[in-house]
């Protein structure tokens, strides 16, 4: 065949046909589809047996609550249409809003809600500590249920309504019905979004379809609550691991939205228009180290307290974050930009790095030279960083270190053990929560006090569970905020635990993406649009 | 031929069921506890414990393996601890991306590295032959995420003409398929590229020294003819052996090419296991990757058979 001008100049054509073709295909689904680069992979599909952030997103997804938090922290009915508190406090009677639906049809019914509300029960730190004070939980009819105390629990309709891990969501009876520490594989909510097990590639995608079924409550959406409209037809929630590939996605418009950016990506986006950043979580995420508190030196005070002196949260946070304005620096046990924020009791704090201090708080605890066993997660960079930071600090206080690095699994594992870190102990280890969490001195695990029974570290002090009680039992947030307070004052007099800064992780989403609401624990997909 | 094929095959046998009990002992041995992992960072120490017992991790470690060998005797590799899905449908999931980027990455570098071998041993000495080991050093010493940051930045974000990441069944047609695949396969080629081209020009010099090649040059033969015909084929059994090893590596998980341009293949599935211990995914993968390395070696070894008849078993 003879080439001629004409012949390439077609040829070039079809080419140019057969590139850009996929692109109008891939523009009519982009309209209709949101696609997320999320921090992390879906491990668990079940977010009662599991505190894992993403599978809390998971569940917001496919879910609903009972309750809902609004962007002001008021609590507001969700799936309830309407409730009576008796007047001794004790009762309340909750009526579920009409036609609710699960995905695969059923009618939600008070059942539902009853075994969901029992499952939450048994697992989550509030969720346990509402139950010791439960005498009851039983449906009335097919849509209403009653929740009987033996004492006042102000906060009942706080923890019901809660968006931080683990959230009451009602699922099917059959579903809540599973022992609550065996994860459950189904997905199937009354929730906004239906999840799509046919086009989800576990470890790489997951689907989900707008729910047609779904009834919002007739209010503008505002944090957790309100009217949870599904404007995408199609969310996907992909995990991407390589962070410069999913910023090089989002800047040719493959991908729409990154939960989180490392600051040192931020600069690649800052100047492109077809980008914009926002900080979702107003009040970020606070490192905080845990010691072993049942081993030498750290069963003593003094070198705990020792810890206060020797950390420089400015230092661990600039190793990372670099420009201050993503971190600062925090002494509240509540966490910084919280309702429960308090200055008591933190002198430590104010006067700065103290190693001097540090090391005659180590020699009065008698600390005899043995090597402190520092777990040095190697998987995040601001945690591995503040490891290396704390080693040197510790050796100039004249304390002899041992860096064990291990992945996060590892970590996990070996923090199990109470034992004597030269026996496959640990010393110290870190690890974060987001700032609201902290903000719950009942619901975070690590806020416990109780000993061996208790998290990690197992601290253990009588004054800080009665003021937690108290705390708990209080009737109003100034209330709440007074106790918070005398909580901090005796805290950091036996120190549970030290902080190593609070930071502010940007998220990043393509400029027509609007609508995306800011929460501390949670990052919720409806009422998110194009354009 | 027949009896040498089976004898290879129940040495197979032996091979995987050595791998297994390896893989078995050292995931065991090394520290990690999925329970913990499964149960999230604010889960109490009593909640993991009685998730690792519903998990059945808490069984001594001789039950968990007779009762993870007897289920793979029977061919059920078991199922993901996280996910529930069965490990085999999971590896079936990530096999086509895997696979796909093996073929387009052979599909690139063989034609390519056997031309530059071959032309850089027929020209050896010249500036010819310098230029194109030069070229296949670089493709050695790029690392993979170099090369696929620079390719993904000028032909995705600068000139728009291809995808940055990603994966598009075959089945959603040809064109999507392929556009997903050529920069990762151009920037895993690279390496493929260099290596199978040094082997090819060793193999042709050794061989375009020989006397049989210097009578073909007298008879007046067409050089061409010389390099492909004569020197090509007598050459070829070094060539097929690192081709059979490339596609072996390349099935095996080329896990740095598949996490920069985001392609869910067999890599990425068993380094998210190993990074949460999902140890029935990690076992099952390693597995089916210990039977397609020796299915690959026997192929490999058979084919000498066709390059050089006097091969035989």
């Amino acid at each position: 065949m003879k080439t001629t001008r004409r012949t390439l100049l077609q040829g070039a054509a079809f080419a140019g046909i057969l590139i850009a073709a996929p692109r109008f295909s891939f523009a009519t689904a982009r309209s209709t589809t949101l696609r997320c680069v999320m921090h992390a992979d879906l491990a668990s599909l079940d977010p009662i047996a599991t505190t894992a952030s993403i599978t809390a997103y998971h569940g917001a997804l496919i879910y609903d609550t009972l309750f809902g938090h609004d962007a002001d922290s008021i609590t507001r009915p969700q799936m309830v249409s309407d409730y009576t508190v008796s007047d001794d406090g004790l009762t309340y009677v909750f009526i579920l809003r009409k036609g609710l639906k699960f995905h695969d049809g059923q009618p939600v019914t008070a059942r539902d809600a009853v075994a969901s509300i029992k499952r939450w029960g048994a697992r989550d730190g509030a969720g346990q500590h509402l139950f010791k004070r439960v005498a009851d939980v039983s449906a009335k009819d097919d849509s209403s249920f009653s929740i009987v105390l033996n004492e006042p629990y102000p906060l009942i309709l706080d923890w019901l309504g809660k968006s931080s891990p683990s959230i009451c969501f009602i699922m099917r009876e059959a579903d809540a019905s599973t022992d609550p520490g065996k994860p459950i594989t189904e997905a199937v909510g009354s929730g906004p979004y239906m999840f799509n097990r046919a086009e989800t590639r576990t470890g790489s995608q997951y689907v989900y379809d707008r729910n047609p079924e779904y009834v919002a409550v007739a209010e503008p959406a505002s944090g957790f609550a309100g009217g949870k409209v599904a404007k995408f037809e199609r969310i996907i929630l992909q995990n991407m691991p390589d962070e410069q590939t999913a910023v090089s996605a989002l800047q040719a418009g493959e991908i729409d939205f990154i939960e989180k950016i490392s600051p040192e990506l931020l600069s690649q986006l800052e100047g492109d228009s077809s980008v914009k950043l926002e900080v979702l979580n107003k009040t970020g995420a606070m490192g905080w180290l845990r010691m072993n508190t049942l081993q030498p030196p750290f069963n003593n005070v003094k070198a705990r307290q020792a810890m206060l002196y020797l950390i420089d949260q400015a230092a661990v946070m600039q190793a990372t974050f670099g420009d201050p304005k993503h971190y600062k620096g925090c002494a509240s046990l509540f966490a910084c930009g919280t309702t429960m924020e308090s200055d008591a009791n933190t002198g430590w704090f104010k006067g700065g790095q103290n190693i001097e201090k540090a090391a005659a708080l180590f020699k009065e605890a008698g600390y005899d030279g043995t090597p402190v066993v520092i777990m040095q997660q190697t998987t995040l960079p601001v945690l591995s960083n503040a490891s290396l930071l704390l080693a040197q600090w510790l050796r100039q206080a004249g304390v002899n270190v041992e860096l064990v690095p291990l992945d996060w699994a590892g970590i996990v594992a070996r923090r199990s053990n109470k034992g004597k870190a030269s026996e496959g102990g640990w010393n110290i280890f870190m690890t974060y929560a987001s700032g609201s969490a902290y903000n719950n001195p009942i619901a975070l695990a690590g806020h416990a006090a109780t000993g061996e029974k208790g998290w990690f570290g197992w601290p253990e002090d009588a004054k800080h569970e009665q003021l937690r009680d108290a705390w708990a039992a209080a009737p109003d947030l100034a209330s709440r905020q007074k106790i918070a307070h005398e909580m901090q004052e005796n805290a950091w007099n036996f120190v549970p635990h030290v902080y190593l800064g609070q930071w502010f992780d940007t998220a990043a989403m393509r400029s027509d993406v609007n609508g995306m609401i800011g929460l501390p624990d949670l990052v919720p997909f409806w009422n998110v649009s194009r354009g | 031929m027949i009896i040498y094929i089976l004898r290879r095959l129940g040495a197979t046998l032996i091979v995987m069921g050595l791998v297994g009990l390896m893989v078995f002992v050292l995931l065991h041995l090394a520290p990690g506890d999925p329970a913990a992992v499964i149960a999230g960072d604010n889960a109490t120490p009593e909640q993991i414990a009685q998730l690792r017992q519903m998990l059945g991790l808490d069984d001594p470690l001789p039950v968990q393996f007779l009762r993870w060998m007897g289920d793979v005797v029977q061919g059920d590799l078991g199922v993901s601890i996280y996910s529930n899905e069965p490990v085999a449908q999971l590896i079936m999931q990530r096999m086509e991306a895997t696979v796909s980027l093996a073929i387009a990455t052979l599909a690139f570098a063989v034609p390519i590295a056997i031309a530059f071998g071959v032309i850089a041993a027929h020209r050896a000495g010249t500036t010819v032959d310098r230029i194109l080991m030069l070229f296949s050093v670089m493709g050695f010493s790029l690392p993979a995420f170099v090369l696929g940051y620079m390719l993904s930045w000028l032909f995705a974000i600068e000139w728009k003409l291809l995808p940055v990441q990603g994966f598009t069944p075959i089945s959603e047609g040809i064109w999507p398929w392929a556009r997903n695949l050529i920069l990762p396969s151009v920037t895993l080629g690279m390496t493929y590229t260099a290596l199978i081209a040094r082997i090819t020009r060793t193999s042709m010099l050794e061989v375009l020294s020989e006397d049989f090649i210097r009578t073909a040059r007298a008879k007046g033969v067409a050089v061409p003819r010389i390099l492909v015909k004569h020197a090509l084929r007598n050459a070829g059994v070094p060539i097929a052996t690192v081709i059979g090893i490339g596609i072996a590596l390349l099935i095996g998980g080329v896990v740095v090419t598949e996490t920069v341009f985001n392609i869910p293949g067999v890599g990425r599935l068993v380094v998210d296991a190993i990074a949460r211990r999902d140890y029935p995914v990690i076992q099952g993968v390693i597995l089916v990757f210990s039977g397609i390395y020796v299915f690959v070696n026997l192929a490999t070894d058979l084919s000498y058979t066709l390059i050089d008849p006097r091969i035989r078993y």
